[in-house]
């Protein structure tokens, strides 16, 4: 394998980040977290740069790029801790209706994903925390020409504010998705950990959709499993670019805070720390983009290697959220320090789509049930 | 980046593939195990002797030192091929990978000639003769003394922990030619013959078992040392030492890659089928274990990747990192999910592998005291973490 980045790849990461530093630097994040800042406008200069248009498909308008380069995206906006629709929409809302629906669906749901006027995010957990679709309890029945939808979906990303929400539930024995507009629904805001990251409990109550709104034919539990295997792939990446951030920080820190009269940095108890977060984010960083790179191509080992990427980035953040704080002292336990806005956005990275602890059993299940040859 | 290497790589490994399946030993005839890392038995001397003359042995080389001047990515599918098949290119491994090297690079024509080359074609076998008592981790710090005196230098001192010295024909022996300047710049490397006289060799067992003769002390007590056998310039050993000693060493990492897939192998083969595959403490640690296996094996290529593409890969201290403390977790692991099972030495026998230095026939306990050889030799995991922080991270000495 090739395992690095070509020149036009470079170039990508290159142009990305600079994009963020200039209209997500942290002092935007705070405005975020302080005052509940509306990003609107930093998705309207990434809707204008066509984002959101990156990975989708030429045949709804996108741009056709490869989940490589959506994965530099995800990783630079991750260190950026950016906040807007920019995850759910491409990596979970996308995904979602380009495995599940028809020539048609795609086209109706993600043109207007391609051209920035939609946006959208997938509710799939109940409550347990797994984002598991065999726990999907949530129900379509049919009436007349449309569909009653009842049922609670918990932890959905930008579950409040999405324009289109795509539901796993049940009809009968299979697992289907439905597409809701955001307005008809009862979405109750959760109070987030980390304000970049937003997530609503969603009360389905009764609402009717058109027929047309539940999409693709017959059980579609693969393709939401392999949905979810972008979103977890996704999340990851953003969470090794926020735990990177994290140790930019404590870099700088450690090299310019004096103590003993000597830098900090020159303490082996400090080194030793900042090497292991550094192997850490180096090990996450690398099954995160082997992971897009087994998507990108839909190799076999994608569903192995997608939760591999949000393991081993859970278990990274833990390591690093912990000694970056520890190594920062007292002015990181402040809130004036930006520290805790990528500490806040690298613990949320492994608590949903299912935390290190989850991923890490999948993977040995998936090793022991032979699967894979090691 | 991509899944593959392209089609030009993969016929090189074809090619290997092919000529290792008409060329490897009879498994029936490799029952002689060495007795140490310079203790190489016939039919493991006949099969190096074979690669170097088809140019397998070292494919980065020209032909004259066993090679085919292949490139990064054909040596990368060839050490893959290698390693799947368990299969050590030499029993000598410091002879083949350091000292021949070293040579190679530093040396002159007739050091390549009478040394390089004879332990390529394994008539011969080297040791290392590096660290001292006093000089572990700070290896700079090295005494062992060498007085320049006419054609010749006069070495007295002592080495320690000189793998396979007591088997082996030669030494390759770091010593110090000016003692009045910074201790890193008056270092000098010097080929010994094992059998001159003053040279002492005393093996001793590591914790492994007492016939587990490997490590040796050797005692230098005016030992005479022709002046053509100095590699490279007077007080320049230094650079022989920690440069980059061969085309090779950024490819290291797939013997720590190999190690770590085969004790995950064995362990979860033999933890298939029983209640420990239910069992989610069981399973959150190998899982996290397997992770460490599959990104050493990716960070190795990204390694090779970025030397291909004329970039810095600082990725060796880190994989050395992950690789031995891989090793040394997989063991525990076996030994804590095993409980009372691992008390008999038999538990957790694998599989013969017939063209190896090993017998595969550890206990995990006994692969468990071995993974202290990875995080203790060759830097200990302290000093990667030290070397990491200040050449990767650029943080200030201490």
């Amino acid at each position: 394998m090739d395992f690095e980045f070509d020149d036009d790849q470079r170039e990508l990461q290159r142009s990305v980040r600079e994009v963020l530093d200039n209209e997500c630097p942290p002092s935007y994040v705070r405005r975020i977290v302080e005052d509940g800042h509306d990003p609107a406008d930093l998705w309207a200069t990434l809707t204008s740069l066509d984002w959101p248009a990156l990975a989708l498909d030429p045949e709804v308008g996108g741009l056709g790029m490869t989940w490589v380069e959506q994965a530099i995206v995800l990783e630079a906006s991750g260190h950026a801790a950016a906040p807007g629709p920019f995850l759910a929409t491409t990596t979970q809302f996308a995904p979602a209706i380009r495995e599940v629906g028809s020539a048609d669906e795609r086209l109706r749901f993600l043109g207007p994903v391609a051209s920035g006027e939609r946006t959208g995010t997938l509710a799939v957990d109940e409550g347990s925390g797994t984002w598991d679709p065999a726990d999907v309890e949530a129900t379509a029945t049919a009436d007349g020409g449309g569909w009653v939808l009842t049922g609670t979906k918990d932890f959905v990303v930008d579950g409040d504010t999405a324009d289109e929400v795509a539901i796993a539930l049940r009809v009968g024995d299979e697992l289907r998705l439905a597409v809701v507009p955001g307005t008809d629904l009862d979405a109750e805001p959760l109070d987030p950990v980390d304000p970049t990251t937003r997530h609503a409990r969603i009360h389905l109550g009764g609402v009717r959709i058109d027929g047309d709104r539940l999409l693709g034919t017959g059980d579609a539990t693969v393709a939401i499993r392999r949905s979810l295997e972008e979103a977890a792939t996704a999340v990851a990446l953003t969470t090794v670019g926020a735990c990177q951030h994290i140790l930019d920080l404590d870099l700088e820190h450690v090299n310019e805070r004096h103590q003993f009269g000597v830098p900090i940095g020159s303490f082996q108890a400090v080194k030793h720390k900042l090497a292991d977060m550094y192997r850490d984010i180096e090990r996450a960083r690398a099954l995160g983009y082997f992971a897009a790179l087994c998507l990108a191509g839909d190799d076999p080992r994608r569903e192995r290697a997608a939760s591999m990427a949000k393991a081993s980035a859970g278990e990274c953040q833990r390591r690093v959220v912990q000694d970056g704080l520890q190594l920062f002292g007292g002015i990181g336990y402040t809130w004036e320090h930006d520290l805790h806005l990528f500490l806040r956005r690298a613990k949320v990275g492994d608590l949903h789509f299912g935390t290190a602890s989850h991923h890490r059993r999948l993977v040995a299940r998936l090793t022991l049930d032979s699967a894979y040859p090691v | 980046m991509r899944l593959t290497f392209d089609d030009a790589t993969e016929a090189f490994r074809s090619e290997f593939v092919a000529w290792l399946d008409t060329n490897l030993p009879d498994p029936t005839t490799t029952a002689v195990r060495p007795n140490s890392s310079a203790d190489v038995p016939q039919w493991s001397r006949d099969f190096q002797r074979r690669m170097f003359d088809d140019g397998w042995l070292v494919p980065g080389y020209p032909p004259e030192y066993g090679g085919r001047d292949a490139g990064l990515f054909e040596q990368m599918v060839y050490f893959e091929e290698l390693a799947d098949r368990h299969i050590s290119r030499s029993l000598n491994p410091q002879g083949l990978g350091i000292v021949a090297s070293s040579i190679i690079e530093f040396g002159n024509d007739e050091q390549r000639r009478d040394y390089a080359v004879p332990i390529l074609r394994a008539e011969i076998t080297a040791a290392l003769g590096m660290s001292e008592p006093g000089a572990g981790s700070d290896l700079a710090g090295l005494t062992t003394r060498a007085m320049p005196d006419g054609d010749h230098f006069v070495v007295n001192g002592q080495k320690v922990w000189t793998s396979g010295a007591h088997d082996a024909d030669v030494l390759l022996a770091f010593v110090r030619t000016d003692p009045d300047v910074p201790k890193h710049r008056g270092i000098s490397a010097l080929i010994i013959d094992t059998d001159t006289p003053g040279l002492e060799r005393r093996p001793f067992p590591d914790l492994m078992g007492p016939d587990h003769l490997d490590f040796n002390e050797v005692f230098f007590d005016d030992v005479v040392v022709p002046r053509r056998n100095l590699v490279g310039d007077l007080n320049d050993g230094w650079r022989i030492c920690t440069g980059a000693l061969a085309h090779e060493r950024a490819m290291l990492w797939v013997l720590w890659s190999e190690g770590l897939d085969t004790s995950l192998a064995d362990l979860v083969r033999r933890v298939a089928d029983t209640p420990l595959a239910q069992d989610d403490a069981f399973l959150d640690r190998l899982g996290s274990l397997l992770m460490d296996a599959e990104s050493l094996r990716l960070l190795g290529h990204r390694g090779l990747a970025r030397q291909q593409r004329g970039l810095v890969a600082a990725e060796q201290s880190l994989l050395k990192l992950m690789g031995s403390e891989g090793q040394r977790d997989v063991a525990l692991l076996a030994l804590d999910a095993l409980g009372a099972d691992a008390i008999d030495q038999r538990e957790g026998t694998s599989s013969f592998q017939p063209w190896g230095a090993n017998r595969g026939d550890a206990s995990w306990f006994d692969r468990y005291l071995n993974s202290f050889a990875g995080t203790i030799s060759g830097g200990t995991s302290e000093i990667q973490r030290n070397i990491i922080a200040e050449r990767v991270l650029g943080l200030p000495r201490g």
